[in-house]
């Protein structure tokens, strides 16, 4: 019985996990949130920001990911947003424009129909070359981008005009995927130039442990995964958003019930594997 | 050879980094060589799509295992080169259609020439002049002979540019002059101007027999312009037709457009480029749309009235809606706070030629103002007409206009400021529509406040609905009469367009897809190989175990209920104890680790020791 139990079809573990994320989803179940210590220093970062202050943008994540990431960019961009800041929007992947597209559409077209383009945020879009890309814009902006995303000159985006290099950004604002993202934004922008760039960051769950050791030096803040999301999606709802906030600004919440479910399902794997070696050790042989 | 440049390459490319890392004076170097990788990678681009072409067209050539799935690979590969590169289904881009003109090409060496006095100062940088006015060849500003010459008419960006190019006041002077000067002629002022990025001659509207006599005049003796002149005369006539035109009953052409729009048989005819304003004035100033004006309490309860008797009586949350939106119609205070702002005298400029003549003269200090004239306010006539206005919808804006004209002082800029503030007022078909937008968003947020009836709705959304559909009849006027001037210049991208498409419906679900079902098969890895075989799998297991339920409420609620003496063990500090120290400590070894790694391997790579990167075989 126990080796019946042991060959299980994975079929049935795999219908186990879509029952797992399948229910909660359409229940709707929902959980409260307690924000910890790194959503709380994000969340403070963010919210020293003065009117006018520019905080740059770097939308470093593709559709993969985006389950897991897109409801921090949101609360990212709509706490910027709060703020007044200035916001610059830049990406090293080629599907990025398009993530940092539908930020813009999510948060400022439909919430902040008064953000001007141009002058009140704008989209710089992708520059192929990864770490080099930051090498370059952090002492010199125009040696690499010369036009936005749209193809519009910068010396005619009144936004850019007075932009040198990132270096005049009062934040750096992170959302990363994969190579290249945080590590490659702390490497080579934040380090060297420590005493003037400030960053937080969000990460896959996958990316999040070897982030740590930049916290808090060299990033003031770290979101991990959809959990981090949630609790930074908690604190600015809490504050900005009135006792009904839109949907949109918490998908991270929503998410949490899935993923509660889930991890509870592993864990229970893991014990009943774990249960099904010992036992069939014990049993005897032949 | 083959070997030796890429190597020479790469040491110079590596070391000149890292010198610019540490030696500030020698950044510059370190962005040039960055920016020559940045180019570089994008040129991987290419070879890694050749790559992909060759190892799969082998795959299907051989007919190895899964050569289905290249060739899938590769049809999919092809189809989004092509829409992307091609940019098929791509709007033009709007900022270079310059709709409302017409182009004809003409080469630069065909425009008249200006020419003022003066050299082209050196400036200490050692850069160029403008890029605008290098943009022709040969370029549009020339000094010869001590004098500075200007072929064609000068923009107002390319004087702004060039005032930028040195800041001394004879510099300014001279550019000042040739930019009153390099004008085209009064009658074509406005109508005519050259593109030089282009290389094209644009006419604005219709050319009328003048305008095209005048340009005949102007370009005199030169083939090349006299062709463009006709080809703009072609272009400016062409006709589009809009068969059954249905414009509101309001719809009225003035008499001045008569020339460029007509209705002839139930179709309305253009002449010409349709502009972006003669949209907005066919789609909307033409049907002459009433404009919200105060409104009276009597006004706002008969109103109320009217809207409860299509549907129940307004409970006091809706009836709050409709006074906040009747409470963002303007007020007479607001209006003669706009004409008292318009009547402010201006500040103006002298020019530079008037403060250099100041300094020859010796004035000392230079002021960059002349002195402000008087400032014009409303009187009490005028503001008591305003007021009248605002409460008599009988009273037309042109009636407005002319009593504060004959009540008292009335500028130029106050009556364009009047013009411009009616302008910008809301119509009363925008003003329902907003009522009905409010009313229904009440409904949505708090379903116990009853939805609007369909009457309601209709009865709000009435005047809307007629304009929106005749703006639709326009903007199809619109995009017919308009002759794209650059196909490819549209974002690859943009919303709506085949790649976008393609994005959104293929390749974002897909790769999602893909990340998605690592959860099934880390589930039955769970199961399967997670085994508690020794003392480091049990330490994994543990970890595991927390991690996964601190990343979840059940972790604070299993530890919420823990003694201050155990607050350590509490979801968010244990995280926090696991992830800031162990997790800390473990990563900072590895990358401590893998930093000496690329250190060395670097210097073998820098020096040459190691070549294995740049392929097999022997030199």
């Amino acid at each position: 019985m126990y080796e019946r139990l042991a060959q299980l079809d994975r079929r049935w573990i795999f219908l186990a996990m879509a029952l797992a994320i399948g229910v909660p989803v359409l229940l709707q179940v929902k959980f409260p949130e307690v924000p910890g210590s790194q959503a709380r220093a994000v969340f403070h970062e963010i919210e020293q920001l003065q009117p006018g202050d520019r905080v740059l943008l770097a939308w470093d994540f593709d559709p993969a990911t985006e389950a897991e990431l897109a409801p921090m960019a949101t609360a990212f961009a709509r706490h910027c947003c709060e703020r007044k800041a200035k916001l610059y929007f830049i990406t090293l992947l080629p599907v990025g424009p398009q993530m940092i597209e539908k930020t813009i559409d999510k948060v400022i077209r439909a919430d902040f129909p008064d953000m001007v383009y141009g002058e009140d945020y704008v989209n710089l879009g992708f520059k192929s070359g990864n770490e080099a890309v930051i090498k370059v814009i952090v002492t010199n902006l125009r040696g690499l981008y010369t036009t936005d995303f749209r193809g519009t000159n910068l010396d005619v985006i009144p936004m850019c005009q007075p932009v040198e290099s990132i270096q005049q950004m009062k934040l750096i604002v992170n959302v990363s995927g994969s190579y290249p993202g945080t590590k490659e934004w702390v490497q080579y922008a934040v380090t060297p130039y420590h005493s003037r760039l400030r960053m937080v960051a969000g990460c896959t769950g996958v990316q999040t442990p070897e982030m740590y050791p930049y916290v808090p030096n060299q990033l003031r803040g770290l979101l991990g995964a959809i959990k981090g999301a949630s609790e930074y999606e908690t604190l600015v709802a809490d504050r900005y958003l009135g006792p009904k906030p839109d949907p949109k600004y918490l998908e991270a919440r929503r998410r949490m019930g899935p993923q509660l479910v889930a991890h509870l399902l592993m864990v229970g794997l893991i014990i009943a594997g774990n249960v099904l070696f010992f036992l069939q050790r014990r049993a005897p042989r032949g | 050879m083959k070997r030796l440049i890429p190597l020479l390459i790469t040491a110079i490319g590596g070391f000149v980094l890292i010198v610019s890392f540490f030696i500030p004076a020698w950044q510059e170097a370190g962005e040039l060589v960055a920016v020559w990788f940045d180019v570089l990678a994008s040129i991987a681009f290419i070879l890694g799509g050749g790559n992909l072409l060759a190892v799969h067209l082998k795959k299907i050539s051989d007919r190895a295992a899964g050569w289905g799935y290249s060739a899938v690979t590769l049809l999919a590969f092809g189809l989004t080169l092509w829409i992307g590169l091609f940019k098929v289904g791509t709007f033009p881009a709007p900022q270079t259609e310059y709709y409302g003109e017409s182009f004809a090409s003409l080469p630069v060496e065909a425009l008249p020439e200006f020419s003022v006095a003066g050299t082209i100062p050196a400036r200490g940088d050692g850069k160029p002049l403008p890029p605008s006015v290098r943009a022709t060849n040969p370029p549009q500003l020339t000094a010869r002979e001590g004098r500075l010459h200007f072929r064609g008419w000068i923009t107002s960006a390319q004087t702004s540019d060039l005032l930028g190019y040195d800041e001394t006041l004879a510099w300014r002077s001279r550019i000042e002059e040739l930019s009153e000067l390099a004008q085209p002629p009064a009658a074509l002022r406005g109508k005519v101007r050259y593109h030089p990025q282009f290389g094209m001659l644009g006419f604005r509207g219709v050319m009328s027999d003048d305008d095209r006599q005048a340009l005949e005049e102007l370009f005199a003796g030169r083939p090349a312009g006299l062709a463009a002149v006709a080809a703009l005369w072609t272009a400016a006539h062409r006709e589009t037709r809009l068969e059954r035109a249905a414009p509101p009953p309001s719809f009225q052409i003035p008499p001045e457009a008569a020339g460029v729009v007509q209705i002839e048989r139930g179709a309305l005819v253009v002449r010409g480029p349709m502009s972006e304003e003669l949209r907005e004035q066919l789609a909307v100033e033409w049907v002459h749309p009433p404009r919200v004006r105060p409104l009276p309490p009597e006004e706002r309860a008969a109103r109320r009235r009217k809207l409860e008797a299509l549907g129940a009586p307004l409970t006091p949350e809706q009836a709050e809606a409709l006074t906040i939106e009747f409470d963002t119609i303007w007020t007479p205070e607001l209006l003669i706070q706009a004409l008292n702002t318009a009547g402010l005298a201006p500040v103006e400029n002298k020019t530079y030629r008037e403060l250099l003549a100041e300094r020859a003269a010796g004035v000392q200090p230079l002021v960059a103002t002349k002195p402000p004239g008087e400032n014009v306010r409303l009187n009490a006539a005028q503001e008591a007409a305003v007021r009248r206005f605002a409460h008599d919808v009988t009273m037309t804006p042109a009636q407005l206009a002319g009593e504060l004209q004959q009540a008292g002082p009335f500028l130029p800029a106050q009556a364009e400021a009047l013009q411009a503030f009616l302008r910008e007022q809301p119509t009363e078909a925008e003003l329902y529509t907003r009522i009905a937008f409010h009313l229904l968003k009440l409904h949505r947020a708090n379903p116990a406040i009853p939805r609007p009836t369909s009457e309601q709705l209709r009865f709000l959304l009435a005047g809307t609905r007629e304009l929106a559909a005749w703006r639709r009849q326009v903007d199809d006027l619109f995009r017919h009469s308009h002759v794209v001037k650059f196909p490819w210049s549209g974002d690859y991208g943009a919303p709506g367009s085949p790649f976008d498409w393609t994005f959104r419906y293929v390749f974002q679900p897909v790769t999602a897809t893909m990340f998605a079902m690592l959860a099934f098969y880390v589930a039955s890895a769970a199961f399967r190989a997670f085994r508690a075989k020794n003392v480091e799998a049990v330490l994994l297991l543990g970890t595991a175990f927390v991690i996964l339920l601190m990343q979840t409420f059940v972790g604070v609620w299993l530890t919420r209920g823990f003694p201050p003496w155990l607050a350590f063990l509490q979801a968010d500090e244990l995280k926090r104890l696991i992830t800031m120290i162990f997790v800390t400590a473990g990563s900072r070894a590895i990358m401590i680790g893998i930093a000496l790694g690329v250190v060395a391997t670097s210097l073998k790579i820098l020096l040459g020791v190691d070549r294995s990167y740049l392929g097999s075989g022997d030199e």
